[in-house]
């Protein structure tokens, strides 16, 4: 008994409240109701209604071609061979090595057909996700894993790629083999094709009682996978931490309760959803024992001919293959809905609310207020990260945030390019609420460079461009020597074709800063925002650098966060930010003669 | 393949107990039609009631036998399948784990992903449906041919007439499958690759509007796997029809022939008739035995992708070197002589550079972007081995440490303040396997972000996302900070960690810091840090062009005057 409650170890995962749950959860169309997901999933596929109904036409000739075959060879056999007549033997051979070639093609068309239906929709679906995920706001990402979401793009999508390529065939050819088969049996006996039809109920109530438990262990088992990718994505790339602290048997550790939690979802869903087969064939069995009894009672009666039951107890058995081969499919259709499923979730997300009318040809002048602005990140926190912020800074003015780490400056720079919106207040351009832009509108004459830089898997011609992407070559080199990086850039391998990689160690930290610098001057924008821009690049270099910022931000309105005093000297207005509150304001020289804050900093 | 199938042995028996459970199974399945004869012949055709009974009787037993049996067995190659793939995937990450940063750079993390996860889950499938029912079609096969040559040889070679031809184009379809499915999870590999880059660098696709360019970037490696993948299927579904095809050419042989025979009276036509029938139980089964082929041809190309990384022999980390007892007498010292360094046998980025750190002195290392201070710390804890030359840690080579030994001795804090997802105590106690609370509040307090993280609503239960994407970048950098610091090393690595912060809360980091005693190598840009270090180790392009306090550095070294009077201009920070 101890065995039959925990089999080789693993813990039994389904509770009693879950089986119950999943029975009352029926309202809703949500996304986790899986005959609305199978409806989604139909509905991309049914774009290619044409290509849809050339493979059912293809299955419904290798179908009829599969049952003429036999048939012939039965009539060869009695009407040829046996005579010895090999004139008509030969003609018949003819026939069939026609109608042979046109079924082997009609198979391969239809697999053809629906490979390619299957792999579009895929396709489909992979690149929704992904235009999902570039609408879907910030604050989004700041609560998963990449690992995770990556998953619901390859791992989720690849079980319902490996369903699609064979389910929809055999579905219908097993549609079509029992429809078939039940007209047959009904004009051979409508009594005894009612009782083999009992077993119909009793196969659902089966059916019923195993989905109930693999529908949600797939669906555990997708989630344990997406965890284990999320695990894996996070450790590798953090892979020079692990080393440097030498923490491989902890994250082995951890890697393995991840993986074993895989391992015991996974082994009940494959546990449970090996039942089908075996019950369907039991169910099978009894229908057979049914219908021979009582065909054998009601040829006793003399109720039926012979003939009548034994032709009808050989359909009664094949009436039962197409129902194994559907219940069989009906479980990597289960498996690929909990996939599609987790896919469909990320496409109910909400997007990025866009609330802006105005549109891109709507020129900045580049005047930026903020009006009572607060704000914080999660509505869970207590406090603000912003408290009740107001200043403006005028067209083509520099405008430098200062403050201890903590206190908002990042957060500012957030608002204005409109990652997150305000919860109170308002951050105003030319006078005009941030909301009534388009993202587009407001962006496209933003350029920034972030706290972190970042490259792309691309050359360096390509990593700049992507400030702006008509740029041709020769304004990115001129950019890139603005940044000062014309330089190094010249010294790599193939210089600005050099490939460069996210994770590659052949660009420094400071490099990377000068070629996000170098992206900046590439895009010309009305509104500059520097976040550390300068950080990691030594002071020498910087210098250098610095003419050319100054250059860039003349007759732009810039934001600039940075340690350096150098780098702000320019400014014409400071603010200097403490826990969200904004405590100090105006230009260097009014903020030393103040002897606040700004000045206590300074000195 | 070898390698990977190795990881089958340790459930043998399971695996066994469920192909024999299959055995008994079919062995029913095929007494069942026997049954059935029985029951029409000997009930209802001799109108026999009671044989109805007997052998219904007989029928339902065997059916609950095979309901049992099969029931069973789908827990025994559960059992197999789920902790084969357990077991390959443990391994994996394992091995992994032991490649050294230098392999790191050979295997994009996406394409590891890949291995880890899809081309785990292809040979798992395959395993798992070979103790079910791939068997099946194989013997059904075997044993038809069997039948087929019992009952009459010389018609059954007719249907072995298309046997060559298909064993050769069946080994051609496996070793293109093979390359095929291999291209298409490569071209996973990508479409892991671009999602993963684009979910890093989600602010900058927001900030440039570049939502277009990524989606068509996507698109791109969507497109190319969708084609790779449509192309290697296409191929593979060319294996049924062909199959049928040359099967059903061989059947009509064997009818014509056999005409022959049956009129010549060398062939009895019950003999003819029942060949046929054996070909046609063998078409039956070739639909699931192509998509065996299929199925295998795809499990071998992932389980080429993985022995890829298990055979990596070289490229690993070697962690202990020798056992032999060694007195630490110069503790928290670090001495490199004379070493040079190159990325993957590119150009050098370090040329022959040597100098020593004193125990409990703190050096500061400064240089141009791109001038190899990174590069030089990443040699310390032995993240790479160096090109020529030597690094000495308490008088010790770095290559005679053993791994974990020379990691413990060191608190390295990189440049990216990289955070893990987990509470703010996990990411700080992530130093220190035990660390309890007191100790990661201590290690906080050090590091000036006490104060800051008791300010959260949940203090230290604070969830951090991925790559601490809500906290500051300088909350990020003292975190990391924070979490060297609870390993009480001897030395303390710090790569330009301080950039983020203030100069208060600098100040009072290097304050407190000083009271930790360790030796410290410190990357900075900054003069006033510098200052405050005892000596100062100064890089160009490579090469050490100054060592010394700053005092005699001001007096001989030309760049390091540049660099201060750099920051004399731009006056002081904030």
């Amino acid at each position: 008994m101890k065995f039959l409650d925990k089999p080789f170890g693993y813990e039994r995962v389904l509770t009693k409240e879950d089986l119950q749950q999943v029975t009352k959860k029926k309202k809703g169309p949500r996304a986790n109701d899986w005959k609305s997901t199978l409806v989604r999933i139909w509905k991309i596929v049914d774009e290619q209604r044409f290509l849809l109904v050339m493979v059912l036409v293809m299955v419904v000739i290798s179908s009829a071609l599969a049952l003429v075959g036999p048939f012939l060879i039965g009539q060869m056999i009695d009407n040829y061979i046996v005579p010895g007549d090999f004139d008509g033997m030969l003609l018949m051979i003819g026939l069939l090595i026609a109608i042979y070639v046109v079924l082997a093609l009609s198979l391969y068309l239809q697999n053809y057909w629906m490979i390619g239906i299957a792999q579009q929709t895929i396709y489909r679906m992979r690149v929704g996700v992904f235009n999902k995920l570039l609408h879907l706001p910030i604050s989004f990402f700041d609560k998963r894993q990449h690992g995770e979401l990556m998953s619901r793009a390859t791992n989720d999508i690849e079980t319902v790629s490996a369903t699609l390529n064979s389910a929809f065939i055999q579905v219908f050819s097993s549609v079509l083999t029992l429809t078939g088969t039940v007209i047959v049996m009904l004009y051979l006996s409508p009594l005894l094709t009612f009782l083999t039809m009992i077993i119909i109920p009793a196969m659902f109530i089966a059916m019923r009682f195993i989905t109930r438990r693999t529908g949600k262990l797939f669906k555990e088992q997708q989630a344990a996978v997406g965890a284990l990718n999320g695990m894996i994505e996070e450790t590798i790339s953090g892979q020079r931490i692990v080393k440097a602290f030498s923490q491989e048997e902890r994250v082995k550790e951890e890697f393995r309760e991840k993986s074993a939690r895989l391992r015991l979802v996974g082994f009940w869903a494959l546990a449970y959803s090996g039942y089908i087969p075996k019950v369907m064939n039991a169910l099978n069995n009894v229908s057979f024992a049914i219908v021979a009894a009582v065909g054998g009672l009601l040829a006793l009666n003399g109720q039926a001919s012979i003939g009548v039951i034994v032709i009808f107890t050989e359909y009664a058995r094949q009436f039962t293959r197409p129902l194994n081969d559907l219940a069989n499919q009906f479980n990597t259709v289960l498996s690929a809905i909990a996939g599609a499923e987790r896919v469909f979730a990320i496409m109910d997300e909400a997007n990025e609310v866009e609330t802006g009318h105005i549109e891109k040809d709507r020129q900045l002048n580049g005047a930026v207020a903020f009006q009572n602005v607060s704000f914080k990140y999660e509505q869970t926190e207590a406090e603000h990260t912003l408290n009740n912020v107001s200043f403006s800074v005028q067209p083509g003015q520099t405008a430098a945030l200062v403050g201890a780490t903590g206190a908002g400056k990042t957060t500012i720079m957030q608002l204005i390019s409109r990652f997150y919106d305000t919860n109170e207040g308002a951050v105003l351009f030319d006078g005009i609420d941030v909301r009534d832009f388009t993202r587009e509108a407001l962006r496209s004459q933003m350029a920034f460079v972030l706290q972190e830089p970042f490259l792309f898997e691309a050359t360096v011609y390509e990593n700049i461009r992507y400030g702006r992407l008509d740029a041709t070559d020769e304004e990115i080199e001129e950019a890139a020597r603005k940044a000062n990086a014309h330089d190094f850039i010249m010294k790599l391998p193939q210089g600005y074709n050099t490939l460069l990689t996210a994770d590659g160690s052949e660009i420094s930290q400071g490099q990377k800063q000068l070629l996000s610098i170098a992206r900046a001057f590439v895009a010309d924008p009305v509104i500059l925002l520097l976040d550390e821009a300068t950080s990691s690049i030594d002071t020498v270099t910087e210098m250098k650098i610095q003419e050319a910022l100054e250059v860039l931000m003349e007759g732009r309105t810039s934001f600039v966060i940075a340690h350096r005093l150098n780098t702000i000297r320019n400014a014409d207005v400071v603010f200097v930010m403490q826990q969200g509150e904004l405590v100090e304001s105006g230009s260097q020289e009014e903020l030393i003669a103040k002897n606040g804050v700004y000045a206590s900093m300074v000195g | 393949m070898k390698t990977v199938f190795s990881y089958v042995k340790p459930y043998k028996w399971p695996a066994i107990i469920a192909l024999i459970l299959m055995l008994i199974e079919l062995f029913v399945e095929l007494a069942q039609p026997l049954i059935m004869a029985k029951i029409v012949d000997n009930g209802i055709i001799a109108q026999d009631g009671q044989a109805i009974w007997y052998w219904g009787l007989v029928m339902f037993g065997l059916s609950v036998l095979a309901l049992t049996v099969g029931i069973i067995n789908s827990y025994f190659a559960s059992h197999a399948a789920q902790s084969f793939s357990y077991d390959l995937r443990n391994a994996l990450f394992s091995k992994i784990q032991s490649f050294t940063m230098a392999t790191y750079l050979r295997f994009p993390t996406s394409s590891l992903i890949t291995r880890l996860t899809s081309d785990i889950t292809q040979v798992q499938n395959v395993f798992f449906m070979s103790l079910r029912i791939m068997l099946r079609a194989p013997l059904a096969v075997i044993g038809s041919m069997v039948m087929a040559f019992i009952v009459n040889a010389k018609l059954a070679l007719f249907l072995m007439i298309g046997a060559p031809i298909l064993v050769i184009f069946l080994a051609i379809m496996v070793k293109r499958g093979v390359t095929y499915f291999s291209e298409v999870q490569g071209r996973l590999d990508r479409v892991n690759r671009v999602l993963q880059e684009s979910l890093q660098a989600m602010r900058l696709v927001k900030a440039y509007m570049r939502g277009q360019y990524e989606a068509s970037r996507f698109n791109g490696v969507a497109e190319a796997l969708k084609i790779d993948t449509v192309k290697a299927l296409r191929t593979m579904e060319l294996i049924m029809p062909v199959l049928l095809l040359v099967m059903n050419l061989s059947l009509l042989a064997v009818l014509w022939f056999g005409a022959y025979e049956v009129n010549n009276n060398d062939t009895q036509i019950g003999d003819l008739i029942a060949i046929v029938n054996y070909a046609m139980r063998m078409t039956g089964a070739f639909s699931m035995f192509a998509f065996i082929i299929i199925a295998f041809a795809r499990a071998k190309a992932s389980a080429e992708r993985m022995e890829e990384i298990l055979i990596i022999e070289d490229g690993l980390e070697i962690r202990t070197r020798q056992a032999e007892e060694f007195t630490e007498a110069e503790l928290g010292t670090v001495y490199f002589d004379n070493v040079s360094f190159a990325y993957n046998g590119e150009l050098n980025v370090l040329h022959n550079v040597s100098f020593d750190v004193r125990q409990g002195e703190k050096l500061a290392i400064m240089g141009a972007t791109g001038a190899g201070k990174s590069t030089l710390l990443n040699l310390i804890p032995r993240f790479y081995e160096t090109t020529s030359g030597r690094v000495f840690v308490n008088g010790r080579d770095v290559k005679e440490w053993d791994l974990d030994d020379l990691r413990a001795m060191i608190g390295f804090v990189p440049q990216q303040s990289l955070l893990f997802t987990g509470s703010i105590l996990e990411n700080v106690g992530w130093g220190k396997t035990d660390a309890n609370l007191t100790e990661v509040e201590a290690a906080a307090t050090k590091a000036q972000i006490h104060e800051s993280v008791e300010s959260f609503p949940k203090a230290y239960e604070t969830r951090v996302g991925q790559k601490g994407v809500n906290l500051s970048g300088g909350q990020k950098q003292r975190l990391s900070i924070a979490r060297a610091l609870i390993r009480k090393s001897q030395i303390l690595i710090l790569d330009d960690s301080t950039s983020a912060l203030d100069v208060k809360t600098e100040a009072a980091l290097w304050d407190a810091l000083e009271e930790e005693r360790a030796t410290m190598l410190v990357v900075t840009q900054k003069i006033r840090t510098a200052r405050g270090a005892d000596r100062i180790l100064l890089l160009d392009a490579g090469r050490v062009v100054g060592f010394g306090s700053h005092d005699e550095l001001l007096q001989t070294s030309e760049l390091y005057k540049k660099i201060a009077q750099s920051q004399q201009e731009q006056g002081d920070e904030l």
